[in-house]
């Protein structure tokens, strides 16, 4: 690694967003480079700075008491004595039978589509991640290559910053016993997760809705490839059309 | 339970909104307070915020709560401070800081004296300048610099919170950091170069 990169990589390292492999090469290179080194500890020293000497401010008591109150009041309202048993006796029943029905409807969810619960899953769990990313995009080559060190057949990467959905960056998950590349997009305040199926997966789940998500089927360039967004339909269809042209 | 009353109410989404708000009060009040400058406005602000988050509940997806509410919370102050500058200025973050600084002072010399006094005051002084020249940054800066080193944000948190690419957050970052060591004159090459 040269010192230009090393120098770029520097803060990422830092901040500890860097993916594992990518900070083994950037350690080599500080083993033997004193000025990265160097502006590794100035980072360092300004954050210890800041963190020791820069108030971090607590909300004063009266605001936290002042929203406590105003949520408290309404949630604390007292509810009106049922008055008609029942009522109350009927709508738990039909409680009862939604709650069941729901159980029901999951329980055939999870059986029906073993890869869908899978890129389902892997978004959620992205979503929850400190940041869905193992490789943060700048350009697409950061991306391209880090797969490539990865993957027998590394995904086509292609960013769309320019028609609104930017490339944040690439991932690595299962579906199933596979390991699939993940292409983390941003449009607006959503995330989207393109999943590059592997051609031994065989035909590509069908397009499904779950929890107001909603995976897609999409050709990435010619391969087939799954898209788990929360995106309105208008959007999933002009990002797929995206994709499918990707070259 | 089936007599709720729906105007004076809660819905189930509000007072999640609601109870999420209050966890994550903190950085939003220490966003609120480095962003305007001074307690009064901070706290006019975050409880803006919340109003404007309770009423926004149904809009909230899921995700990353802390930086769907830590989003409100900037637009409402940067709206204050909007208004700041067009009505009179943007003088009162200056003020803010020195006023830190004899805060400080005066929390450290309660009741100690001899070389106590003298450290207290030397590091009074420190906090004082630390917060000159933070305060001095531009708040586009400013913000990222806060949520990363004070709030230990990762850059997805930050861009989701600021609304804006990751590439970007990355590049003010760095700015940020630059300009902060060159004026504490850290950073071994460029050493006064942002006037302060």
């Amino acid at each position: 690694m040269d010192c230009k990169t090393a120098r770029d990589l520097v803060p990422l390292y830092f901040d500890g967003e860097l993916d594992r492999a990518t900070a083994r090469e950037l350690e080599t290179h500080l083993d033997e480079c004193t000025e990265c080194r160097e502006a590794l500890v100035a980072l360092d020293t300004l954050r210890r700075a800041l963190r020791e000497d820069a108030p971090r401010y607590s909300a004063p008591r009266e605001l936290r008491e002042r929203l406590q109150r105003e949520l408290g009041e309404k949630h604390a309202r007292p509810l009106r004595p049922v008055r008609r048993p029942w009522l109350a006796l009927a709508a738990t029943t039909a409680l009862a039978f939604v709650a069941g029905g729901g159980a029901m409807l999951l329980w055939q969810q999870r059986t029906d589509a073993p890869i869908a619960h899978d890129l389902f899953e892997s978004h959620w769990r992205a979503l929850a991640a400190t940041s869905p990313v193992d490789v943060v995009s700048t350009d697409r080559h950061t991306v391209k290559p880090w797969f490539a060190g990865k993957l027998a057949d590394a995904p086509l990467v292609q960013d769309f910053a320019e028609q609104g959905f930017a490339l944040v960056g690439g991932r690595l998950d299962y579906a199933g016993s596979e390991r699939v590349a993940v292409l983390v997009y941003r449009h607006g305040q959503h995330l989207i997760d393109v999943f590059v199926l592997p051609a031994s997966a065989g035909a590509a789940p069908a397009a499904t809705l779950r929890e107001g998500y909603a995976l897609d089927p999409v050709s990435l360039g010619g391969r087939p490839a799954a898209m788990v967004s929360d995106m309105d339909a208008t959007e999933r269809a002009r990002f797929g059309a995206l994709l499918a042209a990707a070259r | 339970m089936l007599h709720a009353e729906p105007m004076s109410t809660l819905t189930p989404s509000q007072s999640l909104v609601g109870d999420l708000a209050l966890r994550h009060l903190d950085a939003a009040y220490n966003l609120g307070r480095w962003l305007l400058g001074n307690d009064a406005d901070a706290s006019d602000a975050v409880h803006d915020a919340f109003l404007r988050a309770t009423r926004a509940a149904d809009t909230y997806a899921g995700g990353n709560a802390r930086a769907w509410w830590l989003a409100i919370v900037r637009n409402c102050c940067l709206a204050r401070l909007a208004i700041r500058r067009r009505e009179r200025g943007d003088v009162a973050i200056d003020h803010a800081a020195d006023a830190h600084g004899h805060e400080a002072v005066d929390a450290l010399l309660g009741g100690s004296d001899g070389n106590d006094a003298e450290r207290a005051l030397e590091t009074a002084e420190r906090r004082a300048l630390l917060a000159r020249h933070i305060a001095a940054l531009p708040v586009e800066f400013r913000e990222v610099l806060l949520l990363r080193e004070i709030e230990e944000f990762s850059y997805r948190e930050i861009a989701d919170s600021l609304q804006l690419p990751i590439g970007t957050v990355m590049s003010r970052l760095s700015r940020a950091r630059a300009l902060l060591q060159a004026a504490l004159g850290m950073a071994a090459h460029e050493e006064v170069k942002h006037g302060l």
